[in-house]
């Protein structure tokens, strides 16, 4: 039923772009100061169904070729809705402005972008209110746990202006709540070949709390390119029996390991660095490694050119630990799994950590616990093993006086 | 339908002003995406066109932001580096220019230039025409970041060195995953017809020899004032040259 619109609508029209050539006006995006885009879900009582509100000029009262600033503010109401949905149903904007013919959407959030074709605007497109009530169409008829819609489309800078710290508070809210997004809360996992090419048997096991080796491809990003791709070279790991939650062995990723590595591994161990540890690429972003004489790690990243106290460097330690191998006790990571809670949970976590490079424990201060963050060497404090023994001794670190207990 | 095609050569053969002449050849017949994939070769300049950001800035961009976790939860990182890649396309009336950039630094770019992949694809199949100024390496070729290939036209002077160096790109491509169409050869600043030695080298190393230029005596004023050279006469050797090589391939 889209004859009571003035475009068409449909998936066909996704990835059409609008060239400036053939603009008629624009919204938002990198010339216009103030733009952002938000849903709210809200109570049955507070969204009238269908109401579409237009504060400041609409299309037809704004000049041919120009850049504007604007607030799309969506309020959704459903009696099965969650409020974590509001980021899910926020991304539809992106996709169904993207269906309707003539319109052009871009970007996320306080970064979005909008264009309206010329053809479109010929053909009737000329009021914020159309593009409501497509958009309003497309929510209801696409999602059925949204029972009541309205929009209101705010081109006035001063408002939109006034509006957008609110709506930015929004949004570190969401992500810091997708950021404590654990394996217990999902279903599926991620995997990623993309490194295959020269490491043949590795594959990427991502979580909620465990990112690509590289540090590029979190669970979100993994999930939005299989949606994107389901036959591309990232893929879906369905997590199956969780097996040991210590070291995080799951039955679906041991089966994954075993197709993906060519029988060569046939478990894996997602948080731990020994017996079944993952298996490394070649372009991890830094490497954790065991070091015998303290009985901890040391990790060091791939920008550190000195050596490290156990004498190798990360080029020379890099060839050792990937090439798609289970190489125990050295493990290629990306930085940023320091920071899930999950990171070697099995090994004792940040506890076991001796040594890493002064730049790498400056920029992971916020992870690191007050009372080991001084009990850790750089290499200012040590440039080998026994420098390094020594100084663990002298700081008292907690794992060498028996202090972390593992899980 | 997107027809594209990529021209490379050894630096200083003339590579990137019949880049620019052919783009603004095909944008009389159509849409043109222009992608400058030499980070020596300033296509923008010969095209008359601003210089808005490179895909390689971000692409480094994109890393630092990952690192800071400074990039929102819940948008595919995919998203947002089509939006980025978007921004930095200076878009003209018939013509668009994307610049790539200076290359990778050291560290992994498996997942960010499949991304690029996927991102400089779904925006190349919106133009009639794609041209692609590659730097010798043609390391987006290789990398596939700028994707299939129609045509790809080599560039040499009359050398025996240019005409090598044209031979190994054909050789290079074809080891590549990255289709390719037709692979031609154009000899530029000829004196006269091409040399015999040339035209013998070309044909012992397998090279379809599609058109010669003359040395190009309207050049020099253009690039000594800084005038877009796009705005040579329509009868300069180079405007011959090119409109010649378009109607051969039909483009």
């Amino acid at each position: 039923m889209t004859e009571a619109f003035p475009v068409d609508i449909g998936p066909q029209y996704e990835g059409d772009v609008i060239r400036k050539a053939d603009l008629y006006v624009e919204f938002g995006g990198p010339k216009a100061k103030s733009k952002f885009e938000l849903v709210t879900l809200n109570s049955p009582a507070e969204v009238e169904h269908g109401r579409i509100e237009v504060i400041g000029p609409d299309i037809f009262e704004l000049e041919e070729g120009g850049s504007y600033p604007l607030a799309i503010l969506i309020d959704v109401a459903g009696e099965r809705l969650e409020k974590e949905t509001e980021p899910v149903i926020e991304r539809r904007i992106h996709m169904y402005t993207n269906y309707i013919q003539g319109l052009y959407h871009m970007n996320q959030r306080e970064d979005a972008w909008v264009r309206l074709s010329k053809d479109a605007y010929k053909m009737g497109l000329k009021s914020l209110r159309d593009f409501g009530k497509i958009l309003i169409f497309l929510y209801t008829s696409e999602l059925s746990v949204i029972e009541r819609v309205a929009i209101t489309f705010i081109t006035d800078e001063k408002r939109v202006q006034e509006l957008l710290p609110h709506a930015l508070e929004v949004y570190h809210a969401r992500d810091e709540r997708l950021k404590g997004l654990r394996e217990e809360d999902v279903d599926q996992f991620y995997g990623c070949v993309l490194c295959q090419s020269f490491a043949p048997t590795h594959a990427c096991i991502i979580t909620p709390e465990r990112l690509s080796l590289c540090g590029a491809i979190n669970w979100f990003d993994g999930r939005a390119a299989y949606q994107l791709d389901p036959e591309g070279p990232i893929f879906e790991v369905p997590k199956g029996e969780l097996l040991d939650p210590v070291k995080g062995e799951y039955s679906g990723a041991n089966q994954v390991i075993a197709e993906r590595s060519l029988g060569q591994y046939n478990r894996v161990y997602l948080h731990s660095a020994f017996e079944h540890p993952h298996t490394s690429c070649g372009c991890f972003q830094s490497i954790c490694f065991y070091i015998p004489e303290v009985d901890g790690f040391g990790v060091v990243h791939r920008d550190f050119a000195g050596k490290t106290p156990i004498g190798a460097s990360f080029s020379t330690m890099a060839g050792n630990t990937g090439g798609g191998r289970q190489a125990e006790g050295s493990l290629g990571m990306a930085l940023e799994y320091m920071r899930s809670p999950k990171f070697l949970r099995a090994d004792g976590g940040l506890y076991r950590v001796m040594w890493m490079p002064k730049e790498i424990k400056e920029r992971y201060r916020d992870v690191i616990p007050e009372n080991l963050y001084d009990k850790i060497a750089t290499e200012e404090n040590a440039t080998n093993t026994d420098e390094l023994v020594e100084f663990v001794d002298k700081v008292g670190h907690p794992w060498l006086r028996g202090e972390v207990e593992l899980p | 339908m997107t027809t594209a095609i990529a021209i490379a050569g050894k630096g200083g053969v003339g590579k990137t002003i019949i880049a620019a002449l052919l783009i603004d050849l095909l944008s009389q017949k159509g849409i043109v995406l222009a992608v400058d994939a030499d980070p020596s070769a300033n296509l923008n300049l010969a095209l008359g066109l601003p210089l808005e950001g490179t895909v390689g800035g971000v692409r480094e961009e994109m890393v630092k932001d990952i690192q800071k976790q400074s990039l929102p939860t819940g948008v595919p990182m995919q998203d947002i580096l089509q939006g980025r890649i978007r921004a930095t396309l200076v878009e003209s009336d018939k013509v668009d220019l994307l610049t790539m950039g200076r290359p990778e630094g050291p560290g992994c770019y498996c997942a960010a230039n499949h991304m690029l992949r996927l991102s400089i694809g779904r925006l190349t199949r919106n133009y009639d025409y794609v041209v692609i100024d590659c730097e010798a390496g043609m390391e987006h070729i290789s990398r596939q970041t700028a994707g299939d290939i129609d045509v790809l036209l080599t560039i040499s002077d009359p050398t025996v060195r240019g005409i090598t160096a044209a031979a190994a790109m054909k050789e290079l491509i074809q080891e590549l995953r990255t289709k390719v169409g037709g692979v031609y050869l154009m000899i530029n600043r000829v004196k006269g017809g091409p040399p015999r030695e040339i035209k013998e080298a070309a044909d012992g190393l397998g090279l379809h020899l599609i058109a010669t230029i003359l040395e190009d005596p309207n050049l020099a004023d253009l690039e000594v004032k800084g005038i877009p050279l796009i705005q040579l006469p329509p009868d300069s050797p180079l405007q011959l040259g090119v409109r010649e090589i378009a109607d051969k391939l039909k483009l």
